[in-house]
């Protein structure tokens, strides 16, 4: 397979993000030559979903990303006198304050345990961040070394954060929390207490519950995102997977639920017509203020004179302050305010909100009872399938490929090719970088915000109920005035995304400080740690976390390309994920980039119908519609939604 | 929502390293055509054949890799929903046989364990050339609990074999499936549904 890439392109994406994605499959399928790289081993870059292996690889790839600095200058020679170079960067610096704990019983088998303990003693000997500390074995062989967590628990005393550095520092932390006391003790200690741990825990598997070893044994099989979003049913995602015909290549869940967390307690929020009315804890009144309130809500617009004569004097308000002057009980403003328009209260207008509000209600109904869908398998699935559209139509791919530099013409300011990792030249006149890929020098003007995120492994749902399979949106408002607030997700097995019996959180919010200092108090209401013993009280208990991560990720949204340094006209910058709930933002970089490069061409069309192309007599005799393409006697999970059959059923 | 003419759908996936003949055949099966080896593939997502066993209409989807196995990298969305797996090498490139288990890692990775993989050792018209010896190739398949045929795309040898072959195997596993699980249990993942979303009628 040591093929060479072809030396003349139409245009370079680096980054295989949505929004790359999602402008190289409109580029390919209108004709440019596409070529298509990423210096990872996996597509999507800060948007990519993992197995359970994988996402422990990842968090290890960021503890070695810190030390690792491979300078390499192969391309210097290959820049001529009438040439530049832009440098890219070498490593990804856009996740920080990487933070693990595994509260599930970790039932050790010895051999396992040696090699973690193994690990801790070459980690003392070594320098705090020294890379040496993780197994290479660990990455390549994936079963085996299922146990990377336990190899690599290192306790927070390395000589580094001794002397209190601040959190920022770079340094990915795995903490094994269990064990992170035990860690100045001998391994004789260590193996005594793991041998009765492992007693301990063939007590606990007789009576059912869920060890780490399962979620690694079962890991394989679900899919843990790193950005946490859902696609609004009416949003540009859905319209351009339609449009494309992209969405035959994923299938989508319904949201089922939103919820509240007011007082302590977790609510379901009724939100169509039958929900308000079918709510048991609305009264008759509050029904009628509800539904009266949403329906202003949808037709604001349409009666401008009534909307500003009445509500001229709101236009200077938060859309809280609005609410207040609403014929709304506390309980409905609340509703309103953090589970339908999803704002923040300090900051959004009365306008926002109603906007955001009527986005919502606008969305209700076309696929189900909530304004949502979500992909199966993760959204890190969505830009892989942009990917192979982009593919489909000739664009080329290249994996754990890496760009060293950007050639500049000094004459004509403009890039000309890149220089890749083997020293190839390869020539195009479009360029796309995600903006990750950038060096310090380019971004040094470059201001970013943080997301904090957050992804648990819990042993059941925040608000139980009959079925267990219930995809939650909650929103907890930030606590203090400076704080944000916090999107929890919660999603069940169905969505492939965890493994049978357990419900995966997201929860994601804008950073004003670490994630986990962030997060944590929310982790805290809604959940607690899963522990050893006390089983009786289960009825009453939150659900258990059985294993937790915390990251900050860099939000390279609403960067304006001016501020990168010294960028050529053809070089074209996008972000990684924003903080939002939506993908519109992706969808929008996408479009305009390419209605630049391609001016006056369609943005996606649908491809040909594949059936079209047939030539045998049979089927090119049947339909080409392909709305019901399900084998009849197939039993197609009913509750996956095919984006188009299920719109009717609703409302 | 009006019944197609067929009782059953199934999608097929072709996998394998690059140059061993996936797209010759697919084209060979669904067209039969042999192709001089152009880039005619472009815009063709999966092609279509419908064929007859017993009395029943079996359609079937056949996915090809888009060129993406060419730098190793298949997005792992290919793999899934689909009811069976082709992986193809070919008998005069021993590198193409020893790239098997590292597509196997990928199948065992992302496709459904319901899945049903054939192992097909392409080019037996240039037997002369040889590099792979067909017991091999047996013995790989049968360690890996695989079915195994030998074909040539280009003189149309097993081809038609090939995909009858996996079409009644996929019918008998599709029966089983509907006999144990019964109705209405959803298996999400199982490549049961191929989700189009030509939607736009609607609304």
């Amino acid at each position: 397979m040591a093929d060479s890439l072809p030396s003349e392109f139409d245009v370079i994406v680096i980054g295989t993000g949505l929004p790359e994605s999602i402008f190289a499959a409109a580029c390919s399928r209108s004709g440019q030559r596409v070529l298509h790289v990423d210096s990872r081993s996996y597509y999507g870059g800060n948007w990519a979903s993992f197995s359970f292996s994988g996402l422990l690889s990842w968090i290890k790839e960021y503890q070695e990303n810190n030390d690792i600095v491979i300078e390499s200058s192969i391309w210097k020679e290959q820049i001529l006198e009438n040439e530049e170079a832009i440098v890219l960067s070498r490593k990804n610096r856009t996740i920080q304050n990487v933070e693990v704990f595994c509260y599930a019983s970790q039932n050790l088998h010895e051999d396992i345990e040696e090699t973690g303990a193994l690990q801790k003693n070459h980690a003392s000997v070594t320098s705090a961040n020294s890379t040496e500390a993780a197994d290479p074995n660990c990455l390549s062989t994936e079963e085996v070394s299922l146990s990377p967590l336990n190899s690599e628990v290192t306790a927070y005393q390395t000589p580094n954060s001794d002397t209190e550095v601040a959190p920022e520092v770079n340094d990915a932390e795995v903490t094994g929390k269990k064990e992170s006391h035990s860690d100045d003790k001998t391994s004789e200690e260590e193996t005594s207490k793991n041998k009765s741990t492992a007693e301990d825990s063939t007590e606990q598997l007789k009576k059912n519950r869920i060890a780490y070893s399962q979620i690694i044994k079962e890991g394989r099989r679900f899919n843990i995102d790193l950005v946490s979003k859902l696609l609004y049913s009416r949003g540009l995602l859905i319209d351009l997977l339609i449009k494309s015909n992209v969405s035959r290549y994923a299938e989508f869940k319904n949201i089922t639920r939103i919820l509240s967390f007011r007082e302590g307690r977790v609510e379901q929020v009724p939100c169509s017509r039958a929900d308000v009315f079918n709510n048991r804890h609305l009264t008759v009144i509050e029904k009628r203020m509800l539904m009266k309130f949403l329906t202003f809500c949808m037709e604001y617009e349409e009666h401008p004179d009534e909307y500003k004569g009445e509500y001229k004097a709101y236009e200077t308000i938060t859309f809280s302050e609005f609410l207040k002057t609403q014929k709304l009980t506390p309980n409905l403003q609340y509703f309103v305010l953090h589970s339908i328009a999803m704002t923040s209260e300090t900051t959004s207008s009365t306008i926002d909100g109603l906007k955001a509000t009527k986005n919502f209600l606008h969305c209700l109904g076309r696929y189900g009872n909530t304004p949502f869908l979500f992909p199966l398998y993760g959204q890190g699935e969505l830009p892989q399938c942009f990917c192979r559209m982009c593919a489909v139509f000739g664009g080329i791919y290249c994996l754990r490929h890496s760009i060293q530099c950007l050639v500049v013409d000094k004459e004509s300011g403009k890039c000309k090719a890149v220089i890749d990792q083997f020293g190839q030249r390869i020539n195009s006149k479009h360029f796309l970088v995600e903006d990750s890929y950038f060096s310090e020098n380019t971004c040094s003007l470059v201001q970013y915000r943080q997301i904090s995120r957050a992804v648990l492994i819990t042993d059941r749902s925040v608000l139980k109920t009959n079925s267990e399979q219930q995809i939650s949106i909650l929103t907890v408002p930030g606590e203090e005035p400076e704080t944000f607030a916090v999107r929890v997700i919660e999603l069940c097995s169905s969505t492939m995304t965890c493994m049978k019996g357990t419900y995966l959180v997201h929860l994601t919010c804008t950073s004003f400080k670490t994630a986990r200092e962030d997060l944590e108090p929310v982790v805290q209401k809604l959940f607690i740690p899963y522990t050893e013993m006390e089983i009786e009280n289960e009825e009453v208990e939150k659900p258990r976390i059985l294993w937790a991560l915390y990251f900050n990720m860099r939000d390279s949204s609403k960067v304006s390309r001016n501020c990168y340094n010294d960028l050529p006209p053809n070089v074209y910058v996008c972000s990684g994920p924003d903080c939002g709930l939506g993908n519109d933002n992706a969808v929008k970089q996408a479009e305009t980039l390419f209605q630049q490069i391609c001016p006056n061409e369609d943005f996606c069309p649908p491809p040909p119908n594949p059936e079209d192309i047939v030539l045998d007599e049979e089927s090119s005799q049947s339909e080409a519609s392909e709305s019901s393409a399900i084998p009849p006697n197939s039993e197609t999970p009913k509750e996956n939604t095919n984006i188009g059959n299920s719109e009717e059923s609703c409302e | 929502m009006s019944m197609e003419d067929y009782d059953f759908l199934f999608k097929i996936v072709l996998i394998g390293n690059a140059g061993v003949g996936k797209t010759c055949l697919v084209r060979r099966f669904t067209q039969g055509l042999f192709p001089p080896g152009q880039g005619a593939t472009i815009g063709v997502d999966f092609m279509i054949k419908t064929v007859e066993i017993n009395g029943e209409k079996v359609k079937l989807q056949i996915w090809d890799t888009a060129g993406q196995e060419r730098f190793r990298s298949i997005t792992q969305s290919y793999y899934r929903s689909a009811n069976a797996l082709i992986l193809t090498y070919d008998i005069t490139c021993e590198e193409s046989f020893r790239c098997l288990p590292e597509w196997l890692r990928e199948i065992e990775q992302y496709a459904s364990n319901k899945v049903i993989t054939v192992l097909v050792g392409n080019k037996i018209d240039l037997a002369e050339r040889r590099e792979v010896s067909q017991q091999r190739a047996e013995e790989f398949s049968e360690a890996q609990d695989m079915y195994y045929l030998e074909t040539s795309a280009k003189e149309s040898d097993n081809v038609e074999k090939l995909f009858l072959d996996l079409a009644c195997r996929l019918i008998s596993e599709a029966r089983q499936n509907t006999l144990v699980n019964n109705v209405s249990s959803p298996l999400p993942g199982e490549g049961k549904s191929i989700s189009y979303l030509t939607c736009c009628n609607f609304n």
